[in-house]
Parts: structure tokens; sequence; C-alpha cells
């Protein structure tokens, strides 16, 4: 097939401007961690927008060995993995049983489910309830209110009931119980739906800050991301950033002291984002092969 | 357990025997094990859902916190005040703006987006793109602010040395009101243009090469056939994703305008969802931020049977 002048053009054109889409994707990234590994005082004269000038970890360091990120970070891993498993076993267990045709009140049962989806109490209610059961200032809070995501249940039922009943009823044969074909038979086949949702899920539990800000006001219990915006959107929290750099700073050792001296509150921000972030870019290649497979089964349902 | 699948017939027998209540018991009892599957979730949503729903009624009583708020005394629509408060309405106002703006711009983004993809023949320069692309997506909001004050801070953002080098002003386009919007709405489609072209891209996807063939025949150039056979074939999914963003007309997006909320921009940057937490969990009247959580609630209801209503009319598809 001939291919026209026109055509040619538009290819070119086309072909740069989703390059350029693409670079602005990646380029804040590569911006950020540049001057998150260059020094602070360095940082201000500007010019610095691929690579560290003056190279250095002393940000990265301090911000590691900051209590308070510590803490943070070790949240963010605890309740991104509890709240995940969780999640992923009481939802999937709830759409496994949703799934059986013959079920005793399923209609009634699944409005039950819907209705949350279309009205919803709001904001305050729903704090007040998370008073009353207990779950202000506790690690539960993070966990426990997510443990039955509906639209998870919606997608994951639907999955389910492709299954095919032949393999349920032959294992019924042979006297095993609904758990144990849902262990045994179920999840295996349904591994890369239940992966695609455990990443999805670990990813909203990682990046989730609202209800660490709100629901809880105990500093060490907070996830990096409330963190992350407690120091984003309070000077005073950013200053405290520098506290473990305030000891680095009278260090005996001269060029520990100089280097510390160059910290300033940006390039620390800039370091904490990159813990922030570093841990879904890890993930995000694996998360990419379920990805497409997860909308695609959440686009069905729509 | 065995026996029920073989022994079909005989069980209709017995049936005029037992007593139907009991045959009902018999039927629950069969499926005790998938109704302990459910009970937690079951706990879990009537804990979480229904029980908030139920808390509407500090909307209509004057609830402190020192008592329950089954105790407390009914006021009536005292703290529905808010309806005549033009601070409301303002709020109201920045709200509409935002969602408007971001459908206008944020809506047709993907499917440009998806249709340039389309046209790319060289695979692995489409898988980088697409890779790219969608990583914004998997970033958290809080991050996004970051990336926002690191490119436009006053002392060292890249666009203000960018704006030196050029012999202007540095500008600090976080204390603005008029570049408040704009940061808004391309921040939110730079985060989600890629990931919500997949959809897009699978609709084209999975329309019948024979098309294009017959298109080619008849004399249709790349243009030609991305606007007889392309937009049409993918038409079906644009009206349900358009219809599925009706019910978020007042969902300007919490987590993104939050974080960059300051004093100087916020008389464009207070929406409802904001205005609910700063009235309710900051400044604790939970009477009047729960009337206006309740508002909107019943608003977004009326949305999205609205919604239903359409898809079901020319999407011959329902939401639910």
């Amino acid at each position: 097939m001939k291919i026209s002048k026109g055509e040619k053009a538009f290819g070119v054109m086309n072909t740069i401007l989703l390059s350029l889409l693409a670079i602005s994707t990646v380029y804040p990234f590569i911006y950020m961690t540049a001057l998150a590994l260059n020094e602070g005082l360095d940082s201000v004269k500007g010019g610095i927008y691929l690579w560290p000038r003056e190279f250095t970890w002393i940000n990265i360091k301090t911000v590691v060995t900051n209590p308070l990120v510590q803490d943070a970070f070790l949240i963010s891993i605890a309740r991104t993995i509890i709240g995940t498993i969780g999640t992923v076993v009481i939802t999937g267990l709830c759409a496994y049983a949703l799934s059986f045709r013959s079920l005793p009140f399923r209609k009634s049962l699944m409005i039950y489910f819907l209705i949350p989806m279309l009205f919803s109490g709001g904001l305050i209610p729903y704090y007040i309830q998370l008073r009353e059961l207990g779950l202000i200032d506790s690690f539960l809070v993070y966990i426990i209110p997510g443990l039955l995501n509906i639209w998870n249940l919606i997608v994951m039922r639907s999955f389910f009931e492709n299954i095919p009943d032949s393999l349920i009823e032959a294992a019924e044969m042979d006297g095993a119980n609904p758990f144990t074909i849902f262990w045994k038979i179920v999840v295996p086949i349904s591994m890369p739906m239940l992966a695609a949702i455990s990443l999805f899920t670990a990813v909203a539990h990682w990046n989730s800050w609202f209800d660490g800000a709100y629901f809880v006001n105990e500093m060490s219990l907070k996830p990096l991301q409330t963190y992350l915006q407690n120091i984003l959107m309070n000077a005073d929290a950013a200053q405290n950033l520098r506290q473990g750099s305030a000891a680095a700073a009278a260090s005996t050792d001269a060029a520990v002291a100089a280097a510390s001296r160059s910290i300033t509150p940006m390039a620390l921000k800039m370091a904490v984002v990159i813990l922030g972030t570093l841990p879904v870019l890890i993930v995000y290649p694996l998360l990419q092969k379920y990805f497409v497979k997860g909308v695609m089964i959440g686009g069905v349902k729509e | 357990m065995k026996l029920e699948v073989v022994k079909e017939k005989p069980n209709i027998v017995e049936q005029t025997i037992v007593p139907t209540y009991k045959k009902k018991l018999q039927v629950i009892w069969k499926y005790r094990w998938q109704f302990g599957m459910i009970l937690p979730g079951f706990i879990l949503v009537f804990l979480f859902n229904y029980m908030p729903m139920a808390g509407i009624q500090v909307a209509f009583k004057d609830y402190n916190i020192f008592e329950s708020m089954w105790t407390s005394p009914w006021i009536g629509f005292d703290h529905f005040y808010f309806l005549t408060d033009s601070e409301f309405w303002r709020v109201f106002s920045n709200t509409i703006w935002i969602t408007v703006l971001k459908f206008v711009v944020g809506f047709p983004a993907p499917i440009i987006l998806a249709l340039l993809l389309n046209e790319i023949k060289n695979n692995t320069f489409k898988k980088w793109v697409q890779t790219l692309t969608y990583m914004p997506h998997f970033v958290s909001w809080i991050v996004v602010a970051y990336i926002i004050e690191a490119f436009l801070s006053q002392s060292s953002g890249l666009v203000n040395e960018l704006l030196v080098y050029l012999g202007m002003e540095k500008y600090y386009f976080m204390g603005s009101e008029e570049w408040f919007r704009p940061i808004i709405i391309f921040s939110s489609v730079w985060k989600e243009v890629g990931f919500s072209a997949i959809i897009y891209l699978a609709a084209i996807a999975g329309l019948n090469p024979q098309l294009y063939e017959a298109a080619i025949v008849d004399g249709a150039n790349k243009w030609k056939q991305t606007l007889h056979v392309t937009i049409p074939g993918i038409l079906p999914t644009i009206c349900i994703m358009l219809i599925l963003t009706i019910p978020s007309l007042l969902n300007a997006g919490f987590d993104q305008i939050y974080p960059l909320q300051n004093p100087i921009n916020l008389p464009v940057s207070e929406v409802i969802d904001t205005y609910v937490v700063t009235t309710g969990l900051n400044q604790g009247y939970y009477g009047p931020a729960t009337a206006i959580g309740l508002t909107t609630s019943v608003f977004q209801l009326l949305l999205v049977v609205g919604a239903n209503q359409l898809s079901k009319k020319y999407g011959n598809t329902r939401l639910f």
C-alpha cells in the first residue's frame, strides 16, 4: 500500500508527540531523584535537570535514619501487607459464596452489598462510627474498614461465576467442604485475577494518606504518605526532618559537619518522596503484567 | 452431599411430605459453609456502610461528642442553614468548575491518546509509550503535589528557572488564584490519561479487521478510516464511559486538591469535599458537615439513577 506524504508527516508528528508525553511522565521522577541526590545548598542555585551536580547520599541518609520516617515506612509496609492479604481473603470468600447460583437469599444479599455503592452516609457519620468502634488512633483503622471492598467483590464474583460447575461438583463428590474447594481448586485457577486485585489493593494501601491524617493522631502510627502530606503542608514538620542532621552538624568530623550544613528542607523532602515512590516503581513492572487484565475484568462489569 | 446430585427426582416426591419451612431450613443448612463465608463481609458492610447511614441523623440533631448521637435532641433542619450561606455556594461553584473543566479536557484526552497509539506501527515504541504513560496512575496524589512543588516553586522551581532564562519575572504559581484550576486540570490529565486510554485501546483492538479492509477497498485513507471505522466502532465504549462520569459531577477529587490548598488559593480551591473535612473534622461542626454530606449524597444518588436510566436507554446496558 502506498503511503501518502500527509500520512508520513502525521506519522512523524505522532511519534514526536507520544515521545514527549512519555518523557513528561518519567521526567519528574528523574528530576526529583537528581534533587534528592544533590547537595541541598547547591540545588538552590538551579541548573539541576537530569543528574546531580554535587552528588551526595547525605539527604537520603538523614531521612532514612530519622526515627519518624522509619516508623512511617514500617507502618506503610505493615498496612500494605496485612491489609492486602486481609482484603483479598475476606472479599474473596464472600464473593465465592455469592457466586453459587442456588444460594438462598442470593438476590437480597447482592442488593445488600450493592446499596452502599449508590448511597453513603458521608464522612462525618463514618468518622463517628469509627470512634464508637474504638478504631480512632489504632493501627486497625487502616485494615478493618477496607477488608470488604464492594467493587472487588463484584469483580471477583463475576469471575468465580464463570468457573465451570463441573470442577466444583467433582470436588463435592469427593466430600470436600467449600473452604477446601475454595483453597484447593478455586484459588489456583483464579490466580491471575487474584494477583491483579492484590496488586491494585496493595498500591491503594501504600498510597492512601487520608485515614492516617484524620483517624490517627499518634505520630508514630502515621503511614509514610501521611507523613509526606504532613511535611508538604506544614513547614514545622519539615523542619523536624532536619533534627537528625542537627546532630551531625555538631559532629567533630569536619567533612560530615560541612555536608550536613548544606542540607535544605527541599532536598530532604525530595529524599522522602523518593522513599515513598520507590516501592511502587519497583513493583510496577510486575503490576503492569496484570493490570491490563484487571482493567478488563472491571470493564466487562461496567 | 454425595446423593443430592444423583437423586434429584426422589427429592421432588419428598418435597410434598416435608413441611416447606423445614425444607427451607434444610437448604440453608446445606449452604451453611457459604453463609459462613459471607458473614464477615456482611458484618463489615453493616458496620462501615450501614451504620454511617444511620449516623445521618446527626444532620438533624444537636449532637455533641460527649453524648451518644441516639440520645441527642432533634432540632429539625437547623443544620441546613448552609443552603442560604453564600460561602457554601461559592464552594459549590468551585466544585462544578473543576469537575466540568476536568471533564472537558480529561474526557477526550484518553480517546485521542488511544487513537494516536493505534497509529503507531512500531510495537516496541508503542509498548514503551504505554508503560510510561500508565505509570503516574500508580503514584499517590501526595507525590504529584510534590512534583508540582518541585516544578513550580518560586525559589527553585524548574518553570521559574525557565522564566528567568527567558528574561521574565519569577512567578508564584501556587500562590495565585488564576493558576489553580489549570494546575489541577493539567495534573489530573497527566496522571490519568494513559491509564484511562487502556479501555479505548481494548475497544479498538476488538474491532473487526474486515471493516478496515472494506474501507481500504473503498479508497479510504488513514484519516477516513479513523473517522468512519474506528470512532464509530468505539462509540459504545465512549457512551458508557461518558455515562459513568456523570455521577462524579460533585466529586472534584479530594486527594488531589487538598494537598495543594493554601490560604492564598483557598477562594478557588475550596471544594465540597474539602469543605466538609474542614468544617467537620478540623473545626468539629459535625451537624452542618453531615448535612452538607447528606445533601451531596442525595444529589449523587439522583445523578447515578439518572445515568442508569440513560445507559438503559442508549447504551443497552445497566450500571446496576
